[in-house]
């Protein structure tokens, strides 16, 4: 045993990023930098109306111009659709930016020209810009099911929360709101289509390249056999860039034409047709015991999902766990309206509803502890979910695996170190002197705020992955999902090569072509880690073991054991050895396919953390500077540190244009979006930049591979409620409508007075 | 440069014209419509894509070149502003198989997650690296407000330059 621990662990360490250096050269190929011969560019007329039925439309003098190749409008595309409540093109238009008609011509200018040359009559219809609007009886519907999807809320409760309130002797209530939020990755949303006669072959910036080829399948009506499609590079997406027509019109197109078809959005089309974050607003209730037990937690909460449903469902979901999870308690209950309004749709941005709903929890977890007179820091540590779980009974089936984002009581976690984060966090920020802290004369206000959240720690769907040895002795990673910059391919690799024994650089990947690759996962909830993770390590094992097998022949051994790998080959404990080189040479490449579904069936997987924050406010500029930032993870083993430094410190950063700036501001007149570019439409540059420090706490999951949990999405959640809970401790005032603006300071501060 | 890339092009006769240039050290003589951004330029023509277009309105800084030295974003430079320019971008930094200092402090470093913004902001430190001048951070971080980083690796970002600086110093 000892001769076989040789091999110098890779997880653990900062392996270095396996794909950043085409990255720095400039070398590395996005969607957008792909060009092939006979490629004709594609254009799309957008609605100038925020609601309206297409009666007609006039292409004639566009397909008569110069260059131009085709022209689709809805009612010369098929019947198919790209989602269940969004045809390839629809006679119905949605919002100030949905799909009329797309152009294919030679260069993007005659595209344009045409576009121009298009006739669209159009029936205005009535049409609302806010989810209240929308809700109103006399509101026009949007989708025929109404503008209230499923015609009422979902509803998740455990307990009864009439008994918690009963018991309550305090009950603490507000009403929050959260803005739109664009993810606005650089990279705009492009595909390049090319139809040879028979197959389909799609290139475009995807997180997940088979479900997209199942899409394109379903929407064309073509066999998913005859559609291959690749994943260059991302310019990234933080979850937002699925679910739009922008491939199916491309390979539309394509088809029509006989020619490859790039269609590339620009800044302001990516923005209107891109997916934002949904704005919320919640009412939120909690019912307290004298000495600081909750009794019950009841939260409302009603999302706007713009123009079309998306992965609003899910959206809905996941911004109630906080609400049910993250504090001990019997009597809980989250209910979550999702609403159509005629504004650019919202999807899936990293951590989905999780920020938004832990703003609301977390700013008024720190009213309660302020009623009870309790430290905030104290009333979490009273009452936080630990290691054994929320009480009540356990539901599912016991041959089952337990959810992610589980309602029932009785089951305990795999690992929680939420407390560890708070005793970490609370060291790290000088939470002693929270009480003591003294403001000089003048305007600056100094204060200290934190928050704590809970979010599903990394089983997702069945995930595969296949390695091999190779002709060369080296090993090649074969898998199906995207690394859209956060490094999993990185991280899979060093799990796979201490599976083997062998040093990382013996791994390469290949992955992001749907011809070559098993299925996988998108990459969605934080779940490469622990799904990829668990399928490579499992690949990596049977590989070893069909490695052992086939050099035991050729050493000249009838006993595997004793047999292990070693960075040149096999090796016996009695001194024998064959290079990986002469395995293949006489036993040719090896290879191993593994197929998993992680999870646990007696274990909640979740992930934990605490943020804490130290701020300044200046009262005559309503003006908030981060002086320090601490975020504490529970993420379970860390794979490799820099990078998930470089997620916490990300992630953090991100969530500071949710908390301090963005906001996509629609005009409810005309249902325009009145900030479509980088210019407007503000987002922390490098000089917004604070410094964060990142912990992660002591932490091994057992079901984890390698020990390991999510951690994609986990520091978007807790940044809001940190920094709104810090300017109360500054300020006295307390702000429930985000973004946290100097203006909106300085009217509170105003209102305070 | 591949000609299957204009060779369909609608005749814009009017508005070509003539133009020499020089791309990391390469002249160049095109006959190019003046309507054409440096960016265009670049990507289409010339097929090198490291600067890429996240706006198109000066505004994100994924763009950036280097003309005679000047760190601009080539979105902004109508073809007629190229004329006899010497222009430097990503793709001329690294020298036959050997990377600049400042690539291999980004990959050091971790200096980039997506990687989209990566060579706008190489490019946007590379006047940094050159100067004589001893830099605070937070003259390293005026120098790169243009460009955006949606990822947020600022932190990665910062690093990445402030080693590069340190290691040439300390050479």
């Amino acid at each position: 045993m000892s001769e076989q621990s040789t091999h110098t662990p890779a997880v653990g360490t900062s392996y270095i990023r396996t794909d950043l250096e085409g990255k720095v050269l400039g070398t590395a190929e996005y969607t957008a930098d792909i060009a092939l011969p006979n490629m004709l560019h594609a254009r799309v007329l957008r609605s100038p109306h925020p609601h309206a039925n297409i009666l007609g439309i006039e292409i004639g003098s566009a397909t008569k111009l110069d260059g131009v190749f085709d022209v689709l409008t809805p009612f010369n595309v098929p019947e198919g659709k790209v989602a269940p409540d969004v045809p390839i093109l629809d006679s119905r238009v949605r919002f100030v930016g949905d799909e009329v008609a797309v152009v294919a011509a030679v260069d993007i200018d005659q595209a344009k020209a045409a576009i121009d040359l298009i006739d669209v009559c159009y029936e205005v219809l009535p049409f609302s810009t806010n989810v209240h609007d929308s809700l109103n009886s006399a509101s026009f519907p949007i989708h025929s099911e109404g503008n209230l999807v499923n015609g009422g809320p979902l509803i998740e409760s455990r307990g009864s929360i009439k008994e918690g309130f009963d018991q309550a002797d305090y009950v603490v209530e507000d009403s929050f709101t959260t803005p739109d939020h664009h993810p606005a990755s650089l990279e705009p949303r492009a595909a390049l289509a090319s139809w040879d006669g028979t197959r389909l072959t799609v290139w475009k910036p995807s997180r997940g390249i088979h479900a997209d080829k199942n899409i394109l399948a379903s929407a064309l009506g073509l066999s998913p056999n005859n559609i291959a499609v690749v994943g260059p590079a991302m310019g990234a997406g933080y979850g937002s860039k699925d679910e739009t027509r922008t491939s199916v019109m491309a390979a539309l197109l394509s088809i029509r034409t006989g020619r490859p078809v790039k269609l590339e959005l620009d800044r302001e089309e990516e923005f209107l047709a891109g997916r934002r974050r949904h704005s919320t607003y919640t009412e939120i209730k909690m019912g307290l015991k004298k000495d600081g037990t909750i009794t019950a937690v009841h939260a409302k909460t009603i999302m706007d999902t713009g123009a079309y449903l998306s992965s609003g469902p899910g959206v809905v979901r996941r911004a109630g766990q906080g609400i049910l999870y993250l504090y001990k308690c019997a009597n809980v209950k989250y209910e979550g309206q999702l609403v159509y309004t005629n504004t650019p749709t919202a999807g899936s941005y990293r951590a989905l509803g999780a920020p938004q709903g832990h703003f609301a929890l977390e700013s008024l977890s720190d009213k309660a502890s302020e009623i009870l007179n309790m430290d905030p820091l104290e009333f979490r540590f009273k009452n936080h979910v630990g290691p054994e779980g929320q009480p009540g009974e356990r539901t599912t089936p016991r041959n089952q695996i337990i959810d992610t984002q589980p309602v029932e009581g009785g089951v305990p976690f795999s690992s929680n170190e939420l407390r560890q984060c708070l005793k970490l966090g609370a060291e790290a920020i000088g939470w002693d002197r929270r009480d003591y802290i003294e403001n000089a004369a003048g305007p600056i206000r100094r204060g200290i705020g934190m928050s704590m959240f809970i979010y599903r720690g990394g089983p997702g769907g069945q995930s595969n992955a296949e390695i091999s040895l190779d002709q060369d002795g080296l090993f090649t990673l074969n898998v199906g999902f995207m690394d859209v910059g956060e490094g999993s391919s990185t991280v899979v690799i060093q799990m796979a090569a201490d599976t083997l024994g062998i040093p990382p650089a013996m791994v390469r990947i290949n992955g992001g072509h749907t011809d070559k690759t098993p299925e996988s996962p998108m990459t969605a909830g934080s779940t490469l880690t622990f799904s990829a993770g668990h399928a490579a390590m499992q690949a990596a094992k049977d590989l070893k073991d069909a490695i052992i097998n086939a050099s035991l022949k050729l050493i000249g051994l009838g006993d595997s054991e004793g047999l292990y790998l070693t960075p040149n080959g096999v090796k016996s404990k009695c001194g024998e050895s064959i290079s990986f080189l002469d395995i293949v040479h006489n036993a040719g490449p090896i290879k191993t396919l593994a197929s998993v579904t992680p999870g646990s069936k007696d274990y909640i997987v979740n992930s934990f953390g605490a943020h804490f924050a130290e701020i300044e406010v200046d009262t005559e500029t309503g003006h908030i500077e981060i002086i320090k930032y601490i975020a504490v993870h529970d993420s379970g083993r860390i794979i490799n540190p820099r990078l998930a430094e470089g997620q916490v410190r990300g992630g953090v950063s991100q969530m500071m244009g949710f908390t301090f700036l963005e906001d996509m501001e629609i005009d409810p007149h005309s249902g325009v979006a009145l900030n479509a570019s980088f210019l407007e439409h503000k987002s922390p540059t490098i000089m917004e930049y604070p410094e964060i420090e990142v912990i992660f706490a002591d932490s091994i999951d057992p079901i984890g591979p390698f020990g390991a949990k999510s951690l994609g999405e986990p520091p978007c959640i807790a940044p809001a409620p940190t920094i709104a809970n810090a300017l109360y401790h500054a300020t006295g005032v307390r702000i429930n409508d985000l973004p946290l603006t100097p203006d909106s300071v300085l009217l509170a501060m105003k209102n305070l007075l | 440069m591949d000609s299957h890339l204009t060779s369909d092009r609608v005749d814009m006769d009017d508005n070509e014209t003539t133009t020499k240039f020089i791309v990391n050290g390469r002249e160049y003589s095109l006959k190019i419509d003046n309507r054409y951004t440096l960016l265009d330029i670049l990507r289409d023509h010339l097929r090198l894509t490291g600067a890429k277009k996240g706006c198109d309105l000066g505004e994100c800084g994924a763009c950036t070149v280097l003309l005679d030295g000047k760190v601009v974003n080539s979105c902004q430079i109508l073809a007629a502003r190229i004329k006899d320019k010497d222009i430097r971008t990503v793709e001329g930094l690294s020298q036959n198989e050997t990377l600049h200092p400042l690539q291999l402090a980004f990959i050091e470093n971790d200096g980039g997650q997506c990687g989209y913004c990566t060579p706008g902001f190489i490019m946007a430190a590379y006047p940094l690296f050159e100067s004589e001048e001893e830099l605070s951070t937070e003259e390293i971080k005026l120098s790169l407000a243009g460009n955006l980083c949606r990822c947020n690796a600022y932190g990665s970002i910062i690093d990445s330059v402030a080693y590069a600086l340190e290691i040439k110093t300390n050479e």
